[in-house]
Order: structure tokens, then C-alpha cells, then sequence
């Protein structure tokens, strides 16, 4: 019989895993990697980069007082300016942009600030972008354009990218914090840390899909190097960089609460942190809204920038302008403090009433769900069949008899699968089932490593068998190995149900279109909402614990997910359906046939992102009480410890980049397949 | 023990040097920025610190600061001052810069805090027996969640900020498991939904808070926190272990940059002999958090009606 590259891994994985539960009993470092095999690195992170700071620190200084004077000033210039000004321009913006619909769209979201009662926050909140976005999207298109000018570099340029936007943002908010002083400028620059990347890539990729034909012209008609990339390569390359402004202005969005839980700064992710912290789920969700209007607002209007676009009636723009003049003048004169406008708060107290009658009416069946969801899903993930099953969860004691007859069964179903010629899933089967027998918060290190690189090895080879070698080999020595395992295990939770649920929604989302138009706004909000807010239902439903930072990452992480499953799905090319309609295939078979394995891609990418998403989100998930890297992260932060919090931060990146790179290698190979 | 005695030697010296003479009012023209953390009493007693200089004829600047990433801001003279410094929950960054030499404590704001094992009136129906600590060790079991089972579930401080709640049930044997909360706005949102649903919970919490009352807290009584209980395992009830007793007390004081002294010599008079009690603090919490006004116009409202109080702290200073 011959082995394929995929059983061969699995065999081989299969054996380290049985070794490691047969030397297990006896030799305890099988498991718990020993204290005296590491080495001190959070130590010499703290020391090494502390000292670098230091030398820094007096140019980083003169930066930041620069900064905070641009943030000043478009502080001041927004909350001084009367609020129609904004509202009315924002609007005719939006006509400009996309007619009607845009219009509307600018002037519902930015009259919801106002009446939100925290228009003066939300100015600062927006002062904050104004500043961030420009340097981000400078600062993207520098390295960009380096990337795609010097292409020996392009491969490091894009490690630097990755980490850029997978290290936990707290984890270097203690260095910032040195570097920068306290205040708002650090929020600006952690907010253009994690914006830049993406106008990078986009820059880059659009610079490289640009024409031969338009370059050729461009050598040909002479001219500086310069001249023709500014002149002739990057307009032709607009479509796509705007998508990175895009995508930079939601990303810049997406990290304003962090400029708030440093202080400085009265803006809105402050006032979400002041309610979050009284547990006020209404005014949080409310103010937490804000940035969500924002963000929609910025993105469908940024969009609209990256289309080409008919033009609109300039007599309705200059109705709008005239208006907007009219109320403006109105408003400054008779009503200059717009905090008073406040109409939201009926809303706000029918929310937290509503808050408590759901958990009062409903608090014995809320207890059961997360019962069940602990005792059957998250604890014998976590700790293992043999620890989590006892008299009071699942009615007995697990024995060794037990493990024997678990064993027995799942190889006889292994066995059989193989026999059927399914030889690498019964493998896999085996190696799931001992698992799940053991906990991944208990795996022995031997068998993840192995495991790991296996996984690599297959559509990789030997390059990506290495790496995770290699990385987890780091994380090892580091002495962050538990810790790392339990971040492991709850992101993995949550990845596994946002991996089946949201590809389910984005199906349903492919399948209909109204099902898309209320999947789509969700999916906005879930991005862009501080996710603090959500904190206090879930914990208030379920308390604190494993099961509500399951429930705070899936919420965020299963956005991706939706997004580019049904992406994939809906833009399956037109020929390629129209061939299996005239082959006589029907819509469930096209579906099945054609639509899905075509998706198969764009559903790995979500499944990407999805991952990324999951550990971004643990150091939220800290606020409820977990006790993993995350946690770890955020100690830092109030111990203004540098070593620990990039040591933990370093983990974090390393378990995600890993994950990250085994997915991607199983795009590549799709894709491949796929012909694209 | 020590440094209350030479705290209360210093205030006393402070007092009888500013009844000799009025302190300077030094740079008059810069404005003290003081600190807004993240909970509303300390909003109030330092608005009221504020007014005061103000009062004095001093220009203030409120901030926001997160409570305990400031300290490195404070020692360079960004953020001057922070009104409410908790010794028990204090970021180790604010020792090792007062040791440099960088921050001062500047002395305590006379808020009678007290931290304990506590939990929601209705509790004492699910455990009775209750405030005594001896009853929890017979009614664990109904504390007990898919976490903790078949321990008993104690909902205790955010990690980072010490585990004082677990060494508790360490030290008193009670068959508890702590839980980290992770936040603060976890532990209330624990607190609203226990009182709601009526369901058990035990919970490491501290006074003066707004959720006192509002969720009818109670302490458990356990014996009292001597420092005997935390070195000799002899003292109290498990012979065999430290902390079998209540917490320590805590302090609440006001600290700030060591250049206020010399900046704004009467700011700092001012600063030092500001004194909050409870009984004031507490309704004016209230009145933000539970009757929703502004922090600004209840702390007007008492600063009118309670000049006696603070008028003398000013004018010693400068008059």
C-alpha cells in the first residue's frame, strides 16, 4: 500500500501522539515543559528594549509634542465649528459622492452623533482619524512603493506587515507609552501602526497588477523612474489603492478605544470605558454606536471614492450648502452647546431594562446553555474527557476502563475508514479523538510540534514543516508554553464555531439577498463596535469565565468568516456557471459542483482572517477573566511591565502567524488545483 | 504601622507650619492638571480638590488618565496630581518612581476604605448563617458552577490587581475556587446580575462604591486583619496557614509630581490638608451615578453648602 503526503504526516503525528501517551505517566516533562530548560527572554526583552527606548526617547518626544499641536488643532477646529457645518457638508459629500443614497446615509449617521448627546466626544474621536488616517496611508504608500521598487526586500517587507498587524496592540502600548509620553499621541500612533499595513499591501498589489503594456509605454516615453511611477504606474493603480485607504480608515477606526484606556483625552472610547466600567450596557452601546456610524459612513463613502461614478445635481449640492450655511449660522447663534441635544436616553434605559428582564426571565435556561455549551464542548476541549467527565457534569466518573473502551472504539472507526480507502481520515479521526481524550490545554509539547509541522509539511514541504518548528521551539524556551496552550485552546473554540457558523451565514448570505442586508450591517458593527460594550450582557448571561470570553471572540472573529464565504460565492464567473447550466446541472448541483470548491479560496481567507481575529481579540477577552497570553498582555499594561508584555505579545504573534501560514499553505495549494 | 506614624508627624508638622505662614502662590499662570481616572468618586473628590484651587486662585486643568498607566506621565510633570491612590491596588511603577524620587505621596485623602469577602443581601437566604465566615464552609456546594465544581465559585479582583480573595480561602481552608473578574465592569455586571436573577455569588469587593448600596452589599465578618495573621501562621483559626483573616487595611491617598512643592507652594498646602469622608462622598456618588447628573453640578452644590469645610484649608494656605 502507498502512502499519500497527507497520510504519511498523520501516521507520523499519530505515532509521536501514542508515544507521548505511553511515556506521559512516567516522565512528567512530556507535558510540562521544565522550568530549568528555559530561558529568561521576557527578562532580556525588558532590559534590551528599555534601554533602546531610553536612547530614543528625546526624539520620540519632540515627535509626539508635534503631533499632539496637529491633534490640538483639529480638535479644536471641529468641536469650535458649529455642528450643521459638519453634518451639512458630510451630506453633501455623500450626494457628491453617490446621490441620494449617499446623501442620506451621511446625514442619518452623523445626525445620530449629534443627538447621541456626546457630539463633542465623538469630535475628539474624530480628530483622532483625521490625524491617523493621512499618516497611516503616507506611511503605507512608503513602504509600498519600497516593497514593489526593491523587490529583494519585498519577502522581509512583508513579515514586517504581518507582525504589524497581529501583535497585540497592549502588548507594545508600555513601550509606546515611554516613547511617546501619555495622551492621545499614543492611541494616534498604535491606531497607525495597525492602519498602515493594509494600504501597504494594496499598494503594492495594485502596483504590481498594473499593465505591462502601460509600463512599457511609460519607459518608453522616457522620463526619471520617479516620474514614471507618480506619473504614470500609481494613477493607473488607483482603483485598488483606494481600497487600501479603505480598508486603513476602518482599521484606524477600529483602535480608537485604545487611545481611551490610556487616558488624556476626552473622547468617545473614554465615555464607553467610563459606562463599561458601571456596567451600563445602554449608554455603552450608544456611545459605542457612534464609532460604528463613523466607520459606515467613512467606508461606503471612501468606497463610492475608489468607483468611477456618474455625476450628481450640483443644484441639490448647492441646496444643501445653502442649508447647511443657514443652520449653521442658526445654531451658532442661538444654540452653541450641542452636548445638550440628547435624545437617545429613553432608548438607553428601555436597553439595560430590557438587559434585566431578559436575564431575569430567562436566567435558568441562559445557565443551562452555558452548562451544557462547558460540560460537553469547552471543558473537554480544555482539560480532556479524563478530567471533565465526573458524576456531577456528565453523570459518571471517567476511569481507565473507560479510556481503553474509547480508544478501542476509535480505532475500530479509524480501522474502518481506512479500510474504506479513507486512510488519512481515519488517521486523523485517531488523532482527534486522542484529543479530545487529553485537552489541548494538556497536550503533550512533543505531539504539537510534530503535529505542526506535519500539517506544514503537506502542501508545503519541508520550508513550511520548519517554521512552526522552529517558532513554537521560541515560545518553549520562553517559558509561556501553558499559557500559550490555553490561549490555543479558546481561540481554537472559537475559530471551530465561527469556522461552521459563519460559513453557514455566509452561504445563507450568498443564497438570498435580503438575508445579505441584514448580515451585512451586523457584520459592520461587529468590526467597528468597541467590543467592551458586548462585555457586559455576556458577563451579566454567563458570568465570568471561559464560556463569555468564548462567546467575545466569536462574536468578533465570525465576521470575516461570513463576509468572504459568501464572497467567494457570489462571484463565481459567469462562464463557468453558464457551462454547467447548459450541461444540465441544477441549482443544487451547481452550487455543490461548481460554486463551492470554486469558493474554496476566498473561504480559506476568511478562514484566515477568522484566526487572526480570534487572538487579536483574546487580550479583550481578558476583561473577563481568562487566565492565558491575553491576560498576560494586559497585566502588562497596568504593570508597565515592557519584557512581559512583548515576551506574551511575541507568543501570541508566533501561535497566529503559525496558524496563519499552515492556512495559507492550503490556499496556495487549492488555489493551485483550481488553475487560478 | 510605621509609615502611619510618620505620616501623621508630618501632617502635624505641615499644620503648624502653615498656621506660622501663608505658603507662596508660585506659577499662578500654569495650570495644575490633575487626574480623572476611571471611576466616579474619584471624579468627585478630585473636582473638589480642583474647585478648592480654584478657589485658591489657581488655574486647573482636568485630564483623563488611566489609573494605572499614569504614573509615568506624572513623574515628568504632564499630570500633576491624582486625588484617589489605593495601596492596595497600586501599579508597582508608582513605588519604584517614588523611590527615584520622581513622585510623592502626598498624604491621605481620609476616605475610609474597607475591602472584603462580600456578596448581595439575598445571599444570606442561600447561605444561612451568613455575614459569619463559618457558614460558607457548610454551603459551598451552592455557590458552585460548571467552572468550580464542586468547589464553590468566589468572583475575585481583576488579576492584575492581586489575588487577595483566593489567599483568603486559601488561609481559611473554605472550599472556594477564585475566579479572576478581569475587570472591574465585571465584577459589577456580576453584582446587577446576581441581584436580578436572585442567583448565589461571593465576591472579593471594597467601599466607598457606588454598588454598595446600590446592590445592598454586605461584608462577610471574618477575623480581624492583624499583621500578626500575615507572617505567623499560628495566629487564627487554621494554624497552620497565613492570611485566615480579614484584609488589611487599606489606604486611600493623594500623590503627585515632586515638583509641585516648589512650583505651587500653596497648591501643595492645599493638596495636603484636603481631607474627603465618606459620608460626604457616598450621596454625591449617588446623585452622578444612580440620578444621573453632572459631576460638575453636584460637586457646585456641596462646595456651596460645605464652605466650612473647606474654606479654612484654602485660606490657610494662602492668607
Amino acid at each position: 500500500m502507498t502512502l499519500t503526503r497527507g497520510s504519511l504526516a498523520a501516521l507520523v503525528t499519530l505515532i509521536i501522539g501514542a508515544i507521548c501517551l505511553m511515556l506521559e505517566p512516567s516522565f512528567d516533562w512530556v507535558v510540562k515543559w521544565p522550568a530549568a530548560w528555559t530561558l529568561p527572554i521576557t527578562q532580556w526583552l525588558g532590559d534590551g528594549v528599555g534601554t533602546v527606548l531610553q536612547v530614543l526617547k528625546p526624539g520620540t518626544r519632540l515627535i509626539a509634542a508635534g503631533l499632539q499641536t496637529v491633534l490640538d488643532v483639529a480638535g479644536a477646529a471641529l468641536a469650535g465649528m458649529p455642528w450643521p457645518l459638519l453634518l451639512g457638508g458630510t451630506t453633501a459629500l455623500g450626494w457628491y459622492l453617490g446621490g441620494l443614497r449617499l446623501a442620506a446615509l451621511g446625514f442619518l449617521g452623523l445626525g445620530y452623533v449629534l443627538i447621541s448627546g456626546y457630539w463633542i466626544e465623538s469630535m475628539a474621536t474624530l480628530s483622532l482619524v483625521l490625524v491617523s488616517v493621512p499618516m497611516a496611508a503616507l506611511a503605507g504608500l512608503a513602504i509600498g512603493i519600497l516593497a514593489y521598487e526593491v523587490p529583494r526586500i519585498k519577502n522581509g517587507v512583508q513579515a514586517v506587515l504581518d507582525i504589524m498587524q497581529t501583535i497585540p496592540t497592549f502588548a507594545y502600548l508600555t513601550p509606546l507609552l515611554v516613547l511617546f509620553s501619555f495622551g492621545p499621541v499614543v492611541g494616534l500612533i498604535a491606531s497607525a501602526i495597525y492602519a498602515a499595513p493594509p494600504m501597504a499591501r494594496n499598494v503594492l498589489l495594485g502596483l504590481e497588477r498594473v499593465d505591462s503594456d502601460i509600463r512599457e509605454a511609460a519607459i518608453m516615453s522616457g522620463g526619471k523612474r520617479w516620474q514614471q511611477l507618480f506619473l504614470v504606474e500609481l494613477p493607473a493603480a488607483t482603483s485598488q489603492v483606494m481600497v487600501g485607504v479603505n480598508q486603513c480608515i476602518m482599521a484606524a477606526l477600529s483602535m480608537v478605544i485604545i487611545a481611551a484606556v490610556i487616558g488624556g483625552f476626552g473622547d468617545i472610547g473614554w465615555e464607553v470605558l467610563l459606562t463599561m466600567r458601571k456596567a451600563w450596557f445602554g449608554p455603552a452601546l450608544i456611545a459605542g454606536t457612534v464609532i460604528v456610524m463613523f466607520a459606515v459612513v467613512m467606508d461606503r463613502m471612501s468606497f463610492a471614492l475608489s468607483q468611477p461614478r456618474r455625476s450628481h445635481s450640483s443644484r441639490v449640492l448647492m441646496v444643501i450648502g445653502l442649508l447647511t450655511l443657514i443652520s449653521a449660522a442658526v445654531v451658532a447663534l442661538a444654540y452653541p452647546d450641542p452636548s445638550r441635544i440628547s435624545l437617545l436616553g429613553g432608548i438607553s434605559d428601555a436597553m439595560n431594562s430590557a438587559l434585566t428582564d431578559v436575564n431575569v426571565s430567562y436566567g435558568a435556561s441562559l445557565d443551562s446553555v452555558k452548562n451544557t455549551a462547558m460540560f460537553y464542548g469547552l471543558l473537554p476541549m480544555k482539560i480532556g474527557l479524563d478530567n471533565a467527565v465526573l458524576p456531577f457534569t456528565w453523570g459518571f466518573e471517567w476511569t481507565s476502563s473507560h479510556t481503553v473502551w474509547y480508544f478501542a472504539t476509535v480505532i475500530g472507526i479509524g480501522a474502518l475508514l481506512a479500510w474504506r480507502g479513507h486512510v488519512t481520515g481515519g488517521l486523523v479521526a485517531v488523532i482527534v479523538a486522542g484529543m479530545l481524550e487529553t485537552g489541548i490545554a494538556e497536550l503533550p509539547w512533543p505531539f504539537v510540534l510534530v503535529g505542526a509541522a506535519a500539517i506544514g509539511w503537506v502542501p508545503g514541504g519541508w520550508k513550511l514543516a520548519r517554521l512552526p518548528l522552529i517558532w513554537l521551539t521560541v515560545i518553549l524556551l520562553s517559558g509561556l508554553w501553558d499559557k500559550s496552550l490555553q490561549s490555543l485552546y479558546l481561540s481554537g473554540a472559537a475559530i471551530l464555531a465561527c469556522g461552521l457558523l459563519g460559513g453557514l451565514l455566509g452561504l445563507w448570505g450568498a443564497l438570498s439577498v435580503n438575508a445579505w442586508r441584514v448580515l451585512q450591517p451586523i457584520c459592520d458593527m461587529l468590526q467597528t463596535i468597541p467590543l467592551f460594550v458586548f462585555l457586559i450582557p455576556v458577563i451579566m448571561f454567563f458570568q465570568i469565565g471561559d464560556f463569555s470570553a468564548f462567546l467575545a471572540i466569536c462574536m468578533y472573529a465570525i465576521a470575516p468568516m461570513i463576509r468572504y464565504t459568501r464572497h467567494g460565492l457570489t462571484t463565481t464567473p459567469d462562464e463557468m456557471i453558464e457551462a454547467a447550466v447548459s450541461s444540465g446541472a441544477n441549482t443544487r448541483q451547481i452550487l455543490t459542483e461548481v460554486r463551492i470548491p470554486y469558493a474554496v479560496p476566498s473561504i480559506l481567507l476568511g478562514l484566515n482572517q477568522t484566526i487572526l481575529y480570534a487572538f487579536a481579540m483574546l487580550v479583550i477577552a481578558a476583561l473577563v477573566g481568562t487566565t492565558e497570553l491575553g491576560q498576560l498582555i494586559y497585566q502588562s499594561l497596568t504593570k508597565n511591565d515592557v519584557g512581559l508584555g512583548l515576551a506574551s505579545g511575541g507568543a501570541m504573534l508566533i501561535l497566529a502567524l503559525v496558524a496563519d501560514r499552515l492556512v495559507q499553505g492550503f490556499a496556495e495549494e487549492r488555489r493551485k488545483a483550481l488553475g487560478l | 504601622m510605621k509609615t502611619t506614624i510618620k505620616m501623621g508627624v508630618s501632617a502635624l508638622a505641615v499644620m503648624a507650619a502653615g498656621a506660622v505662614s501663608a505658603a507662596d502662590m508660585g506659577a499662578v499662570d500654569e495650570p495644575i492638571k490633575l487626574a480623572i481616572n476611571e471611576w466616579t468618586g474619584q471624579h468627585i473628590s478630585t473636582h473638589i480638590a480642583g474647585e478648592m484651587l480654584k478657589a485658591a486662585g489657581y488655574k486647573v486643568e482636568y485630564t483623563t488618565a488611566g489609573y494605572m498607566n499614569m504614573y509615568q506621565a506624572m513623574s515628568e510633570g504632564e499630570v500633576h496630581a491624582a486625588m484617589e491612590v489605593w495601596s492596595s491596588n497600586v501599579s508597582d511603577q508608582f513605588a519604584a518612581l517614588v523611590a527615584d524620587g520622581k513622585l510623592e505621596e502626598i498624604s491621605d485623602l481620609g476616605l475610609d476604605a474597607k475591602e472584603g469577602i462580600a456578596y448581595p443581601a439575598h445571599v444570606a437566604e442561600i447561605c444561612p448563617g451568613l455575614p459569619a465566615w463559618e457558614a460558607l464552609k457548610d454551603c459551598a456546594q451552592n455557590f458552585a458552577t460548571a467552572e468550580t465544581i464542586p468547589s464553590g465559585r468566589l468572583v475575585d479582583y481583576p488579576a492584575d490587581w492581586g489575588t487577595p480573595g483566593a489567599d483568603r480561602m486559601t488561609g481559611l481552608e473554605l472550599p472556594f475556587k477564585a475566579v479572576p473578574a478581569g475587570s472591574e465592569g465585571a465584577l459589577i455586571a456580576e453584582l446587577r446580575a446576581s441581584t436580578e436573577k436572585k442567583s448565589p455569588l461571593l465576591i472579593t469587593f471594597w467601599q466607598p462604591h457606588w454598588a454598595m448600596s446600590a446592590y445592598d452589599v454586605q461584608f462577610v465578618n471574618l477575623p480581624a486583619g492583624e499583621d500578626a495573621c500575615f507572617n505567623d501562621p499560628a495566629w487564627g483559626p487554621n494554624p497552620n496557614a497565613i492570611n485566615d483573616c480579614d484584609f488589611a487595611a487599606s489606604r486611600i491617598f493623594k500623590a503627585g509630581w515632586i515638583g509641585i512643592a516648589d512650583k505651587w507652594p500653596a497648591a501643595h498646602e492645599i493638596l495636603k490638608n484636603y481631607k474627603l469622608d465618606v459620608s460626604d462622598q457616598q450621596p454625591m456618588m449617588g446623585a452622578v451615578d444612580v440620578d444621573g447628573k453632572s459631576v460638575e453640578e453636584v460637586v457646585a452644590a456641596w462646595m456651596a453648602e460645605n464652605e466650612a469645610t473647606w474654606k479654612p484649608v484654602v485660606d490657610a494656605a494662602t492668607q
